[in-house]
Parts: C-alpha cells; structure tokens; sequence
C-alpha cells in the first residue's frame, strides 16, 4: 500500500471508483482531469494493487484556509482505515500549505463521514439544503480549526537587529532596530559597532515585535534564528538571545539560513513562493544568485560575488563622489538626473573568458576603482565632472551586469521566475530594468515589499515556521555562529 | 533559586538554592561560547532538577573581558530572565574574583587581548582601585599588589551576586562592561585607489 500524488494516468481509475460510489452524481472525466492540473489542489490517492482511495484539497495561497474537495474510497475498500489515512494526509497537507482552517461539505445522510470528521475536530457550521442533485439531499458545511504554529525569528547577521513573529504562513509582527547610523561615520559597517548594537538593540526589539504580534512570549511555539552566513560577533548575539529564549520555556529552537530566509520572506505576502524560481539577492554584504527548487531541501548557489558585494560597491563610490553613508540612496537619488550612458564603466566577469568559472558570479571591485580613476584623472587635469552622469553610468553598470546574469540563470535553467531580495532591492533603477527585462524574456518578476526585502526577523520566522509545517525536527542547542555558511544548509541541525 | 551565567573566560552557568550551589557547569574553551551557552543552562537546570520556570534571580557576567564571547552570556541571560519576566542583575567579574580574597591587596588581572590587560585593585576585600585597561608596562608598575588571575566563572559570579544583593547593593545594570572603544577610527573619506 502506497500513498501518491494523482496525475493524469490516473483519472480512469478515479472515474471507476466515482461511478461505483455516486453513480448520477460522478465527476465527469474533464472535472476530474481539472481538478488534478489546477496548481491550488493536490490530490492523493491510495494505491494497493490499483487505486483504492483519493481525496483532494484546495487552498488558494494568502487565503489561509483550505477546502476538501473530495475523499472516495472504493466500495470494494471501505473499513479498512483508507478514509482516516486520507484525512490524515489532507490536514497535514492544509498545514504545510499555511490554512488556518479547513473546510467541508458532506451528505448529511453519510453518518460515517461525519464521524470520521468529528474525530478530525470538524465542527457543523452550516447547512446547504438540497446542495446534493438530483438526489436533493442536504450538504453539512464542516470546519477544522488549523493550528499553524507561531515562531519567533531573530535575525542579527549584520547591522540590523530584527526580531519577526509568524503563525504559519501569516506576518503578525515585523521589528527592526538598525544601527546603521553609527555606521555613517566609518563609511562602513563595523563588526564591533554592529555587535554592541545588537545587544543594546535585543531587548527593546523583542518587547516592539511581541507588542505588535499582541502575544506573550508563552504564546510562541518555536524560536528561530539565523546562524550565518554574517558577522561573527553579530551572529553570537543572536544565537545567545534565542538560545535563552528557547530555554526560559522549552521552545523548540531552529537555525535558520539568513539567504534562505530572503526567499522565505516572499511566503509572508503571497502565501507561498512560486518554486521553482531563481533568486537574487543583493544587499551591503551578498551578491547571490541561487536556484531554489524547494525552499527547505533544495537550494543551490549558482553565482556570488568574488570580492565586494554590490551594496558595497554603492557605498564605496559615494566616498568617491563625496556622499554621504549608506551610498544607495545617495546615487539613486542623483542619477536620477544623470545620463547612464555618459561614462561606459567595466561589466565584471562579462567576457567570454569569465563564462566557464564565472558564469553567474559578480565582481564590484573593478567597477568600483574605474569609478575612483575616472573622478580622479578628471581631478589631475582639472577637467568638472558630472556626478549626476557619474552615478547615473555606475548604477548602470550594476544593474546592467546584476541583471543579465540573473536573466541567463533563468533561461539556462529554464525558469521563467526571479526573485529578488535584500537591501538593494531598493534601488529604483535596480526595480525598473528587472521589470522591463523580466517582461521581455518571459519571465515572472516578484519583489516583495521593502520591509521583507531588507533583513529583517519576520523572514527568519517564515523560514522557521515552514521547517515546523513539515515536520523537520529542531536543531540542537549546541550550534554556533556560522559566517559562511553554504547556502545549501536551510537548517543548522 | 538563582541562575548564574558567564561568558567572560570558558562558558558556564551555576544553580543556586538559597545561598547553596546545587549545580555547575564549566566549558573551559576559550571559544564557542554561541555553542556551549544552551548546552551549559540545560545542564545545570537539570543536575538542579528544576525547570526554567522555577528560577527566581538571574545574574551575568559584564566583563570586562574580550567582547565577543561576552556577550553572549549577556544576550542568553537578559533575554531568558526577560522571557520569564524577571529582572537580571549584573556582576562585575573582576569583583566577583576579588571577592574571594577577603586579605591582603590583590590586582585581579584577566586578559584583554591585544597585549592588553583588564585588572582591578583589592584591600582587604575591598576595591581600591576600579576596573580599567593597562598594558604589560603599566601592570608591571603596580608593585604594591599581588597580582592575581581574574579568570571568572558562573560560580564567583553567583556567590558575588547573592552577597551583593543581600547587602542592598544596585546590580540592575547588566550592559557589558567593554572600557575601550571598537578598535576603528572614521574613514578619512575618498580616495579608494592607491
């Protein structure tokens, strides 16, 4: 006896059992085979010796609920637990999926179903007379109450302290305390500075996030954090905050992937992330482009920066043109007005040489010192530079380079998705060609909002709520701060 | 039943019932206090046979001691006594050392890296000089006091903790104990190649 997903090789078999069980009230061939292809429903069946048993589940993402559609077990099977084992799958199933509730119609007169239902902790909410043609028999509208679990996420890798807290699929709170002010003065972000922040930061950020969410820590199910890839002493002081946590109240504890967590961050406002999909995310400390084709088992790095990440490159070239910290904005702000065509800057790792070892890594160091020579032989012959054009001629190049390899990802792999992230994403001309290129190529284009693009705890706590959702076992208490950890590594176990 | 946690050398925690230890558990690496932080409250929880729940008093080590492994004490200790909604105290661990040379004139020194040395002069058991930062020369000019390892643990700090506060004294601040400033000076601005 095995339990699988339904395809289409499969629909004679479920237009027998229909037509043995509900004769005049069968689905019709072009229902069932529908119902199988539409990419909200998943459907199970139960196979010993042939089929025996199906049943099938709706939920459309973001609507966190779910509806049974369907649950057959062959008149030949009955009694012999089939049905219970369906019910099982379809819970779990509305659980990973992020319903809060699960919905049903039942015949009224089928008393053993609504027993089985009953024992699922399906409560009678409604009743649809004559909803069951032609036999004009009632339908009972039942509904299961879903406990998605609420996980506290901590995030601490850089120089933003976020403390996030989900109920499975759902954003309850979003706290964030940046220190990137202190930053200001160094041009830069200094572990250290970052570290001390954190800590000073955790307390205030943890009461902010629970406030908002309107829970008590009690109320938490799981506590989730990233453990890398970041800053050492950043990275610490989070893990000893969700290490106590954890303790104060026997919380399970996860060790989560900051990159991961970037992709994650998507499932917070779609309900879901479209898999597979290529994602780029690109902040003051990753340049990364990954292929994700399950959000906790199949992550893989294809392509990251060799030397600065391009954030950085931002904030390098603001120095270079006399800007303040952090340089993104300042650049975006005046290349508004500049020509990005006016200075043709270096595309790193675009030759044909840099195919074969580089294929979908970055390289802003280059770029970075021609910005610096091309303002500096200005200087020495005492030629006025435009930083408009300037700006507006390196932003170029960064985008230009980010998003072509992004896009040659996408068709080399054959799919036709991009995600983007972190905090580069702000950029707007970074927004603005990925659409226009994105629309050209074919490809679906999501960005999520900005507060879920920067890091922040609420995508550590998606992460963390999907690796409860299904199943996985927490890690154990005795992992580390890890600053380059693969991007392979969902979990710390 | 008090909880002591401290991060400033190795990683350890203690239990205390009363006045009594009842459990202790020290990881003598100089490193991995992120990994040995749980695994050293779990332990001494359970030797204590007690659950999280039951604690009453929370105190951390605030150093002065190297910042990273510091910390994590700090962040483990106020974030589980705020999830238990009490308040923490804080222990100087240079005093907590101190405290266990009740005569004679004692510098207690601990490593600061960097050829550097944190340290702090005892009298009697009293502090006659506060905790500060000296290099190798200025510590070997402090003739006057035998000098002493400031090596601390959860131990000295519980027992100084339980003392302190029984004398009345404020331990409410639990903000590490850094006394230098992050080793960065601001970017003289511009100029990237060269």
């Amino acid at each position: 006896m095995e339990l699988k997903l339904l395809m289409a090789a499969d629909v004679a078999a479920v237009i027998q059992i229909e037509q043995d069980l509900f004769g005049s009230e069968a689905w019709a061939e072009r229902t069932v085979l529908s119902e199988i292809a539409n990419p909200f429903t998943h459907y199970i069946g139960i196979f010993d010796g042939g089929l025996v048993g199906y049943a099938g589940l709706n939920s459309v993402p973001a609507s966190f609920s779910a509806d049974i559609q369907t649950i057959a077990v062959a008149a030949g099977s009955q009694g012999k637990g089939y049905g219970k084992l369906l019910l099982e799958w379809l819970m779990d199933t509305a659980l990973q999926l992020g319903a809060e509730q699960v919905v049903l119609e039942v015949r009224a007169d089928n008393d053993r179903a609504v027993g089985l239902y009953n024992k699922f902790g399906f409560e009678q909410i409604d009743l649809r007379k004559r909803y069951y043609q032609p036999s004009g028999v009632d339908a009972l509208v039942m509904r299961a109450k879903v406990n998605q679990p609420v996980v506290l996420g901590i995030e601490s890798t850089c120089d933003e302290t976020g403390v996030g807290i989900v109920r499975g699929n759902r954003l309850l709170a979003n706290a964030l305390h940046s220190s990137m002010d202190e930053h200001a003065k160094f041009g830069g972000v200094v572990p250290e500075v970052a570290a001390r922040a954190h800590l000073e930061a955790f307390e205030p950020t943890l009461k902010k996030a629970l406030d908002e969410a309107g829970i008590t820590i009690e109320e938490v199910d799981a506590i989730a954090v990233a453990n890398g890839p970041g800053l050492a002493g950043a990275l610490m002081v989070g893990i000893g905050a969700a290490k106590g946590l954890s303790l104060a109240h026997n919380k399970p504890l996860y060790a989560v992937n900051h990159l991961v967590g970037h992709v994650g961050a998507d499932v917070l406002e779609r309900g879901t992330v479209s898999l597979p999909t290529i994602a780029l995310l690109v902040s003051g400390g990753h340049t990364s482009l990954l292929l994700v084709r399950d959000l906790l088992e199949d992550v893989e790095l294809l392509g990251e920066t060799i030397d600065d990440a391009a954030g950085e490159a931002f904030d390098k070239v603001a120095r270079v043109l006399g800007l303040p910290y952090p340089g993104g904005p300042q650049i975006d702000a005046i290349a508004a007005t500049g020509n990005p065509k006016a200075v043709r800057f270096p595309r790193g790792l675009s030759l044909p040489k840099d195919m074969e070892k580089h294929r979908f890594d970055f390289s802003f160091s280059g770029l970075k010192t021609a910005v610096a020579r091309h303002v500096e032989k200005a200087e020495i012959l005492g030629e006025e530079i435009s930083k408009p054009d300037v700006a507006a001629s390196f932003r170029e190049a960064v985008v230009d380079v980010l998003l072509t390899k992004a896009i040659a990802a996408c068709q080399m792999y054959d799919v036709p998705r991009l995600l983007l992230g972190g905090g580069v994403v702000a950029n707007a001309r970074l927004r603005q060609v990925a659409t226009e290129r994105c629309r050209e190529a074919g490809i679906e284009l999501r960005i999520p909002k900005f507060s879920l693009c920067t890091d922040n705890g609420a995508m550590i706590a998606s992460i963390g709520a999907q690796l409860v959702m299904n199943g996985k076992a927490p890690s154990s208490i005795g992992f580390g701060a890890e600053s380059t950890l693969d991007v392979t590594q969902v979990q710390t176990r | 039943m008090l909880l002591a946690i401290d991060t400033s050398a190795g990683t350890s925690a203690a239990v205390f019932r009363g006045e009594k230890l009842v459990a202790f558990e020290l990881y003598d690496d100089p490193f991995g206090h992120a990994e040995n932080i749980g695994l050293a409250i779990q332990k001494v929880l359970a030797t204590a046979g007690i659950s999280a729940g039951e604690l009453t008093q929370l105190a951390v080590g605030r150093g002065p001691a190297p910042y990273t492994g510091l910390r994590v004490g700090i962040a483990a200790g106020t974030s589980l006594a705020a999830a238990l909604g009490i308040r923490p105290v804080g222990v100087i661990t240079l005093d907590a050392v101190g405290l266990q040379y009740a005569t004679g004139r004692v510098l207690v020194v601990a490593d600061a890296k960097r050829k550097e040395f944190f340290a702090a002069g005892f009298d009697g058991g009293q502090q006659v000089l506060p905790p500060s930062v000296m290099s190798a020369v200025e510590l070997a000019e402090k003739t006057d006091f035998e000098h002493v390892s400031g090596v601390c643990d959860a131990l000295l700090v519980g027992q100084y903790a339980l003392q302190a506060l029984a004398r009345g004294d404020d331990l409410s601040d639990v903000s590490a104990l850094y006394l230098r400033s992050p080793d960065v000076t601001p970017s003289p601005g511009k100029k990237v190649t060269g």
